[in-house]
């Protein structure tokens, strides 16, 4: 009983928090995109007066290295995605790197999790490999795990020591496709009037609605431009209801208003008649009808 | 043979300690990796009977009709997860607990519109199941 008591105890009540000074404080980052979440965890050496670091006795040229200290640094990921286009199945890994004194550097992601940064580990076939690219940087003191670009569909992950600055791009599965075939968009295509209503049901501002297929992608754009969300995506949510995507000054997509905003579109005898755009709450925010 | 039989015990004791810990971590691991749970089957003899009343909505009375619609068809609504975040089993079971209780629907535009597209689909004669794709396309 008293074990018994005593287990509950150890496990119910928090574990009193431990200080302790590290050469190489230990790190995190975790971000998410799209539904997809990754994970660094790494110590975090400093460079202390050590310039240059690479090809010297603290990391040498063709060492596999992992981008940390003490225990190897780890990736997480929570669904499949691709690391500078090599797949990467969701799991976690250890993270190694084969140092170049020139070109590319090799990025190795050993399923074996618990390593120590001395155990370098040898060359498996459970191991994913890919080369990375290694930009020379302004010199960085602290080792430092980044993802300084995003986008909807992925992003860079990046790893910077002293002057070397290794980038990784990240591309993860979509929950939505952004495109819609031209067959597809076609009964959608045209020009609507479009209502608004206020929350009693009042109709308001009168304006025109044009949905067009461009690049291979469903549009939709009041006239006069809506200062926002101008031209617009419609990105297929489900059969007839689309939910709008907004897009950059680069022309890339950087917001999908799901649920903010969803357009339904309504069929007469099968045919495209018009549309209500809904808002969060499902109430309405306008109704259109095809001219 | 006594240090032995403290020995013995001690292992067991960190052993089950470690065991029960990671099976604690791995738990809260696996809760965490869902990020959409399935969508909870109606609790057979569901009723509205705790459904906020028109007198405890005085101060949101736009609402009241909402409650209204969502107190005529528990059984559809108790078979809805609710897409907001805030809700926690076992005090949150379906969307229906965000019209009971607190009412936390009051204030939450995603309970709200779970809700209103649920009631509008079952008028036009969807099913529970066409209902639930409706909410996950646009909430999940």
């Amino acid at each position: 009983m008293m074990f018994r008591l005593a287990l509950l105890a150890s496990v119910a009540l928090p574990l009193p928090l431990v200080a302790q000074i590290r050469a190489s404080e230990i790190g995190t980052i975790s971000q998410t995109i799209d539904g997809t979440t990754l994970t660094v965890e790494y110590s975090r050496p400093r460079a202390r007066g050590r310039d240059p670091l690479f090809g010297t006795k603290a990391v040498q040229w063709n060492e596999v290295w992992t981008p940390g200290a003490n225990w190897a640094t780890t990736l997480d990921v929570s669904r499949n995605l691709k690391l500078n286009g090599r797949p990467v199945a969701k799991g976690k890994y250890s993270v190694w790197m084969v140092v170049k004194q020139k070109g590319d550097w090799t990025v190795v992601l050993d399923p074996k999790v618990r390593q120590f940064h001395m155990e370098h580990p040898d060359s498996t076939v459970t191991q994913i490999r890919f080369p990375a690219k290694v930009d020379a940087v302004p010199f960085t003191e602290v080792l430092t795990w980044s993802m300084p670009d995003l986008r909807i569909g992925g992003g860079k992950l990046v790893m910077q020591w002293e002057r070397a600055r290794v980038v990784m791009d990240v591309e993860v599965e979509p929950s939505l496709v952004t495109t819609l075939p031209a067959g597809d968009a076609k009964p959608y295509l045209g020009q609507y009037t479009f209502t608004e209503q206020d929350s009693t049901g009042k109709p308001g501002k009168v304006s025109a609605f044009t949905v067009t297929h461009e690049d291979g992608t469903l549009k939709g754009r009041w006239t006069p431009d809506d200062p926002y969300m101008k031209k617009f995506a419609l990105v297929r949510i489900a059969p007839d209801w689309f939910a709008p995507g907004v897009y950059d000054e680069k022309g890339q997509i950087y917001e999908v208003l799901k649920p903010d905003v969803v357009v339904e579109f309504t069929r007469t005898n099968g045919r495209v008649a018009g549309f209500v755009m809904r808002l969060q709450d499902d109430n309405l925010w306008g109704t259109a009808t095809r001219k | 043979m006594p240090d032995m039989h403290i020995d013995l015990t001690r292992r067991r004791f960190v052993g089950a300690c470690s065991a029960a810990l990671a099976a604690l971590l791995v738990f809260r691991r696996d809760a965490l990796a869902l990020s959409i749970p399935p969508h909870p089957t109606p609790r057979p003899g569901i009723t509205a009977a705790r459904v906020l009343t028109k007198q405890q909505l005085a101060a949101t009375p736009k609402l009241i009709p909402l409650f209204d619609s969502v107190r005529a068809i528990p059984q559809i609504i108790d078979g809805i997860r609710c897409n907001c975040g805030c809700t926690d089993p076992p005090l949150f079971y379906s969307l229906l607990s965000c019209y009971e209780g607190n009412g936390m629907a009051r204030d939450c535009f995603i309970c709200q519109g779970q809700a209103r597209l649920a009631v509008r689909l079952h008028k036009e004669g969807k099913s529970l199941a066409q209902i639930r794709a409706a909410i996950d396309a646009k909430f999940g």
